[in-house]
């Protein structure tokens, strides 16, 4: 399909004022193709397939029956929606008070909360459950061991193997979600309302239940169900934890439809209770962020002042604290340890350090640094697609330049909607067979790449062109300019910061991407994260600390890139909008 | 003339002419075709990669080694079966079962190696009709590690692991991801019928994924005792770690791993050519060097390994592996829940 190029080149395009025709609408027709082909016809795809027998293509409902006819496979989905209400669950112990002391105390070390937020934020969550199965291993984890040596005992209480150690995993990495939430939220509370509550008798705790955490609970309930969703859409951390801990959860059962024999129908129809449930609860957290409590009301008149913590502040300090080194300090020192160890069960053992594990997977695995290589280039390919089309999109709604923009607009955002395991099976189903026959291609990881991150670019790329005033480009059609080179010597040049913050926005995640390359990948076309997991098979967890640790360290670069260009913790701030 | 290919002549000295010189014709041909995919489940990773860069210092040939478990690199086969591409040239997965249905299916392109009449002769004309070969061998027996268990209370046979005193000690790894365990399986059930599975299972085993997996969980003290693969196990143990291996009484289980070469391979002669490669002394140095049992006679085995010959062996035909691995993979699942 000749559309799937990025239609974004800027093609030297003649004014032609004579005629009211505007090039530029050749380019609003191939975003609109280049939308269908990107989101509309995976999703019918994999819909239609669901319904499709294997080799006949005729209708059926057997997909169905094979899907949910056994026990095995309907207990897995409702161990997805345990274990996305335990994350989310624990997710929020983790962040309100958190978002709390942040945004409205006067705790001491903000900022560096904020830094260590953001330093989970970018951690990948297998990369977080491969840290936590050395940490939190049943005999021979770090705690256990620890705990063994401290109090003498034969066991630990620890077990990583089991549902709350993988609910306690994904929690640690999700909450900074409703962490950005909270903390947008309260940032906007005025102190007058506590104010009043204080002078009518209220001490902190009290104003803080009944008048700041209420005003607040919009934004933090929106927060709990994007752990939710994140938690039954995650693939990684299941299969690593999961498997020895011997439960099945809808993701790693879709990848057991996808084994021997693969059964891409059946995983289609088992993939819609998690399209049903995910849509539904975005409607939801929609509904309820919309409303936004009462927080709007004030606006940004009210002065705000951080609420005097007295000695209670180096209690919330100290909790802050706990909940960074569960998910930063804890899992990164031995991180560290296992990626330069022989074997990291050995421990801090001067003769069991070695380099072995870096020089493995950079110059003696055949595909390892490759693979890394792929992340970024598919990253960078699929990020920069993706803004460009967004921008089109947001500006062709923004200035209302075809009837029903608003539809584009919504196109743009509905992959939200849709986990990456399943983006994945549509893609799988509708681009992976002939004609396209993309299987194995870089460009179908590429193309799933895009549309994932698609909604990421579309409301950056609309609050962007919002800001703009349209006088500017008036100015440009008024002295005969086209569209186009309004688009491209005014709008663009203004919003080069906005879109290196989405490029960014979108390229740091997609290089971590799991979800959707593991359907995706071909043998050629391994991501980082693929290997990775590929490496966990094995158990091979020192070279797989050191592949990890190497993704991170080549990831820091690009965040100063985007602090320098768009102020600190830009991925925390942005992502709330 | 590079130092690789100086050896493969002298290991060729002494074949026929002919043959020589159809291997010097292939050997022309492979490098102008140079590279070749291979989804292997033999060996560790580090193993695979050891044997493809052999190759590639030999030849000149990149061999983009893809090392999954059995079952995922057979999973990664079948998604491109089903999409009409040929990606893979060379297929070496540990489950036999894998060769009789892609054999049925008209999958492998028909190639006798000519070095096979120079491996042992245990080894060859494994498939009668040629498809495939033998490329490695392995078994699996009971490990353990050294630390924490005195060999005269390691497992003796394969129902020690039963033990109550190995409840929350004994590690495995999935039949739903690794031939080798797959293999383990169906044997154990040929042996002592599904009931071992429910009582294995009421010792809460660890299960990984890989049969190495078992490895790293000995190696870690996360567990203590195994079902584990010879070669990985005593590989490790000769770097250093605490692991040995134990024959069990009731017979260590046999795995004969097989390669083939894809039907509509886009590198025909490098693929030949790795076939080969495999059979040369080379690769079997490189083989019994991650303690695999080396298929040329030449190459003494690994140190610390039992000859074959004295360890009593189980083994499954093709046919059982054929039907029962399938079969396994679902009770595993009831049994263990995943």
């Amino acid at each position: 399909m000749s559309i799937a190029a990025p239609a974004f080149d800027p093609v030297p395009v003649r004014p032609v004022r004579a005629s009211r025709f505007d090039s530029s609408w050749l380019l609003w027709i191939a975003i609109i193709a280049v939308l269908l082909f990107l989101v509309v016809s995976p999703f019918v795809y994999l819909v239609i397939t669901s319904f499709q027998a294997e080799r006949t293509g005729d209708f059926t409902l057997s997909n169905y029956a094979t899907a949910y006819g056994r026990a095995r496979y309907v207990d897995a989905l409702f161990n997805s929606l345990k274990l996305g209400a335990a994350s989310a669950a624990l997710a929020g112990l983790f962040a309100v008070p958190l978002a709390w002391a942040v945004a409205r105390t006067n705790m001491p070390g903000r900022g560096l909360t904020r830094m260590l937020v953001l330093a989970t934020f970018i951690t990948p969550p297998y990369t977080g459950a491969v840290a936590w199965i050395l940490l939190a291993g049943p005999n021979a984890g770090w705690l256990n061991r620890f705990y063994m040596m401290a109090t003498g005992a034969e066991a630990g209480p620890f077990n990583i193997y089991s549902f709350t150690g993988l609910a306690v995993v994904i929690a640690l990495y999700s909450f900074p979600y409703i962490f950005i939430f909270t903390t947008a939220a309260l940032e906007l509370v005025s102190s007058e309302m506590e104010d009043a509550a204080n002078i009518l008798g209220a001490g902190p705790w009290r104003t803080m239940r009944k008048v700041t955490l209420p005003l607040a609970l919009p934004a933090i309930l929106g927060g709990l169900i994007i752990c939710f969703l994140e938690a039954i859409a995650l693939f990684g951390s299941p299969a690593m934890i999961a498997i020895p801990a011997r439960f099945n959860v809808v993701t790693t059962q879709l990848f057991q439809f996808f084994g021997n024999p693969v059964r891409v129908e059946v995983a289609a129809a088992y993939a819609m209770p998690l399209l049903g449930v995910t849509i539904l609860l975005v409607l939801v957290q929609r509904l309820i962020v919309r409303r936004k409590g009462f927080v709007a009301l004030t606006g940004k008149g009210g002065e705000r002042r951080p609420i005097l913590l007295g000695r209670w502040r180096w209690v919330m300090f100290g909790y802050a604290m706990f909940v960074a080194a569960l998910a930063v300090f804890l899992p990164y020192i031995f991180l560290v340890q296992s990626a330069f160890a022989k074997a990291w069960g050995r421990g801090f053992l001067l003769d069991n350090i070695t380099f072995a594990n870096f020089r493995f997977i950079l110059f003696e695995h055949a595909t390892a640094a490759q693979s890394v290589i792929n992340s970024f280039v598919y990253a960078g390919i699929s990020a920069t697609v993706a803004v460009f089309l967004t921008l089109g999109v947001a500006y062709i709604v923004a200035r209302r330049l075809i009837p029903f923009g608003g539809v584009l607009g919504f196109l743009c955002v509905a992959p939200f909607v849709i986990p990456g395991v399943v983006l994945a099976i549509g893609f799988y189903a509708a681009y992976a067979p002939p004609p396209l026959a993309l299987y194995g291609t870089a460009l179908i990881m590429i193309l799933a790449f895009t549309t994932r991150f698609l909604p990421v670019g579309y409301v950056n790329a609309s609050a962007a062109i919002n800001s703009l005033n349209p006088e500017m480009e008036e100015a440009v059609r008024v002295l005969g300019g086209s569209r186009m080179t309004a688009l491209r010597r005014v709008v663009a040049p203004l919003l080069k910061r906005n879109l290196l913050g989405a490029w960014l926005l979108i390229f740091i995640p997609a290089t971590r991407e799991l979800s959707a390359a593991i359907f995706l990948y071909g043998p050629n076309t391994k991501v980082a994260s693929v290997m990775i997991f590929d490496m966990s098979e094995e158990g091979n967890f020192e070279r797989l600390a050191a592949l990890a640790l190497v993704l991170q360290v080549l990831t820091l670069p690009l965040l100063y890139l985007g602090q320098r260009a768009l102020g600190r913790d830009f991925m925390l701030r942005r992502n709330a909008t | 003339m590079r130092l690789g290919s100086l050896a493969l002549a002298l290991a060729l000295a002494f074949s026929p002419l002919a043959a020589r010189a159809d291997l010097n014709a292939l050997t022309e041909a492979a490098k102008k075709e140079g590279e070749l995919t291979w989804y292997v489940a033999h060996y560790t990773s580090e193993g695979a990669e050891d044997l493809g860069r052999g190759f590639t210092e030999m030849y000149g040939i990149k061999v983009n080694v893809v090392r999954t478990t059995a079952q995922v690199a057979y999973q990664r086969l079948l998604q491109d079966i089903k999409n009409n591409q040929t990606i893979c040239d060379v297929f070496s997965s540990t489950d036999l079962g894998h060769y009789a249905r892609l054999k049925a299916e008209g999958r492998f392109d028909k190639y006798v190696p000519e070095n096979t009449p120079k491996i042992s002769e245990a080894f060859r004309n494994f498939d009668p009709d040629g498809y495939f070969h033998t490329t490695a061998a392995g078994l699996v027996v009971l490990t353990y590690n050294t630390a924490k268990v005195k060999a005269e209370d390691a497992p003796k046979k394969w129902e020690d692991l039963l033990d109550i005193k190995w409840k929350g000690k004994v590690s495995t790894g999935h039949p739903g991801f690794s031939g080798y365990v797959g293999t383990w399986v169906l044997s154990m059930k040929k042996l002592y019928g599904w009931q071992y599975f429910d009582k294995l299972e009421k010792n809460k085993p660890q299960i990984g994924r890989s049969i190495n997996d078992t490895v790293t969980a000995l190696n870690a003290g996360e567990r203590q005792v195994a079902a584990g693969a010879d070669g990985s196990t005593l590989f490790s143990a000769a770097r250093g770690n605490p692991l040995a291996v134990s024959y069990p009484s009731d017979g260590s289980v046999l795995i004969i791993s097989p390669s083939a070469i894809m039907k509509g391979t886009k590198h025909p002669n490098a693929a030949k050519l790795f076939m080969e490669y495999l059979y040369t002394i080379e690769a079997s140095k490189i083989n019994a060097k991650h303690f695999g049992i080396p298929l040329r006679p030449e190459v003494p085995s690994p140190p610390g390994a039992k000859p074959i010959s004295e360890i009593k062996i189980i083994r499954p035909t093709v046919a059982e592996v054929d039907k029962g691995i399938p079969e396994v993979i679902e009770q595993w699942r009831d049994t263990f829940g995943n």
